[in-house]
């Protein structure tokens, strides 16, 4: 078709061809007509826009073009072959299962010591200055707690290798510490393999707390031996009584706990203070614990300015609010102190 | 010239997506009971995000999460996708990569050293991945010389199918 074909050496461009009507470029045409440089328009027998002058030909653009589409389908496959890579070799070294643990064992004295025996003035320079530290939740109007038939009560729920309940741990003892004396403490480690892996702390199962202001009642769900085949899970070493269980269930609910569960299943660890004062997860950061060993973290504990320090007496002042709340103000040594009052105004709650 | 269809759309929809999980995500890595996720022992949101792989240089990886979000947004509406400025769609694409190469550290980060899966921040990668998929594949198009130049009447010799023989 003579109408198609294009005066030589213009290299303009040709009319869009009609889709019917018969005819059209032959592909040896259309070879040459595509390997032929880009002039710029109104060439002869154009008349049309064309492609920028120097631009490049045609033939090479799509070439340019082909090549780029396969350096970009390359480069989607290049990252699935690296996620999946990831996902092959997590897969291949999970079969490989991490079995160590921290085991427990008694308390060394001076950790006791240190955690038993911080000054009360150390307490109150701290008061609750660390505002990393997570408040608890403040409830009112509920049944005071019966533990054993003692009232008041105080409920820890963990597990040993649970890293939050590490941390937690750390508070609990120094402030039940202030209302009782504590007995056969023990030491151990979270989990090898979990977030914040072997963070030192204490085991509060078999431990008890004689005092004459509250009764403390911990459980350990689970210890921090593995279970060999099932990453993740743990054996279990303590369960809550029925009477336990029932408290447990009610105020982790998302009724009485901001973001609480509304399954049943409970987040380790969940504190509860006569029912009144909830600490649900750590309440400060396990991380400022890494690798330290139980005295390096009993022995900071004497150093208000220190941040483990901070973080553990700020969260042991909310608590020792709690239990002051909980004791109508007793001991009065404990109950009236700055950082007690201080952590009570901070949660809008009376210690004495 | 073949033209975008879909894409503009698409990337539109997946960037709006991206920011509003990128802006939940930061929001909980502040407050960390405000996150709503599965946990067990292969999926937890909070273990993730409370991780020391959570923040880079300080900054919450959240936070950049909603640096790349933002402007993507903004390059993937369907005026930047039709502009006939190179510079957008080389932004646009080196954005995406970037993008790509950070949800590898992060996949790396959830599998080997924190060891737990955050299903918002996968449904995030899983965002950023068909974000670089789409744009990856639409870049030899739209960085080509000419593009986004308003059309004639005429078209380029290649454009002229092969329908059949010239006498």
């Amino acid at each position: 078709m003579a109408s198609n074909q294009k005066s030589p050496g213009t290299g303009g461009n040709t009319p869009k061809p009609k889709p019917a009507g018969g005819g059209g470029q032959s592909a040896k045409d259309k070879s040459r007509a595509a390997s032929r440089p880009v002039a710029g328009s109104g060439g002869k027998g154009g008349g049309g826009k064309g492609p920028k002058p120097g631009g490049r030909p045609a033939a090479a653009g799509a070439k340019s073009s082909r090549t780029g589409v396969y350096i970009a389908w390359g480069a989607v496959a290049l990252v699935i072959v690296i996620v999946a890579a990831l996902f092959i070799v997590k897969a291949t070294s999970s079969n490989k299962q991490d079995l160590s643990y921290t085991p427990v064992t008694a308390a060394p004295a001076q950790v006791v010591h240190d955690v038993t025996t911080i000054p009360a003035s150390t307490w109150d320079k701290v008061g609750v200055s660390d505002t990393s530290v997570s408040k608890p939740t403040v409830l009112s109007g509920q049944p005071a707690m019966t533990i054993d038939g003692k009232t008041p009560a105080m409920l820890y729920y963990g597990a040993e290798y649970c890293p939050y309940c590490a941390a937690e741990r750390w508070a609990m003892a120094a402030a039940l510490a202030r209302f009782g004396t504590w007995s056969n403490l023990q030491v151990t480690a979270s989990s090898h393999t979990d977030v914040d892996a072997s963070t030192h702390t204490f085991s509060f199962h078999g431990a008890s707390l004689d005092s004459q202001y509250i009764t403390f009642k911990a459980i350990e769900q689970y210890t921090n031996i593995p279970v060999s085949g099932s990453p993740g899970q743990y054996t279990n070493l303590q369960n809550p009584t029925k009477a336990e269980s029932q408290i447990l269930a009610k105020y982790s609910s998302s009724k009485y706990l901001p973001n609480g569960s509304s399954n049943g299943s409970i987040s380790f660890p969940f504190v509860d203070i006569n029912n009144a004062l909830l600490f649900s997860g750590a309440s400060y950061d396990p991380q400022i614990l890494a690798g330290l060993s139980w005295t390096d973290i009993s022995g900071s504990l004497s150093d208000p300015t220190n941040p483990i320090t901070q973080a553990v007496l700020t969260t042991g002042n909310y608590m020792s609010a709690g239990i002051c709340q909980a004791t109508h103000g007793q001991p009065g040594s404990v109950c009236t102190s700055s950082g007690v009052q201080a952590a009570a105004k901070a949660l809008g709650i009376s210690a004495s | 010239m073949t033209t975008l269809r879909w894409q503009p759309l698409t990337t539109l929809l997946l960037s709006v997506y991206g920011l509003g999980a990128s802006i939940y995500l930061t929001i909980t890595h502040f407050d960390a009971k405000a996150l709503a996720c599965v946990s067990n022992s292969t999926f937890n949101c909070e273990k993730v995000t409370q991780s020391p792989q959570s923040e880079i240089i300080g900054i919450p990886v959240a936070m950049l999460g909603l640096a790349f979000f933002v402007p993507m947004l903004v390059l993937c509406l369907p005026a930047m996708w039709r502009t006939s400025q190179r510079w957008v769609h080389l932004a646009r694409l080196v954005l995406s990569i970037t993008g790509v190469g950070m949800i590898i550290y992060l996949i790396s980060a959830e599998l080997f050293v924190i060891k737990a899966i955050c299903l918002w921040c996968s449904s995030v990668h899983v965002v950023t991945f068909i974000l670089f998929v789409i744009i990856a594949t639409a870049s030899p198009l739209v960085l080509a010389p000419g593009y986004g130049e308003p059309e004639s009447e005429w078209e380029p010799d290649a454009a002229v199918p092969a329908d059949g023989e010239l006498s």
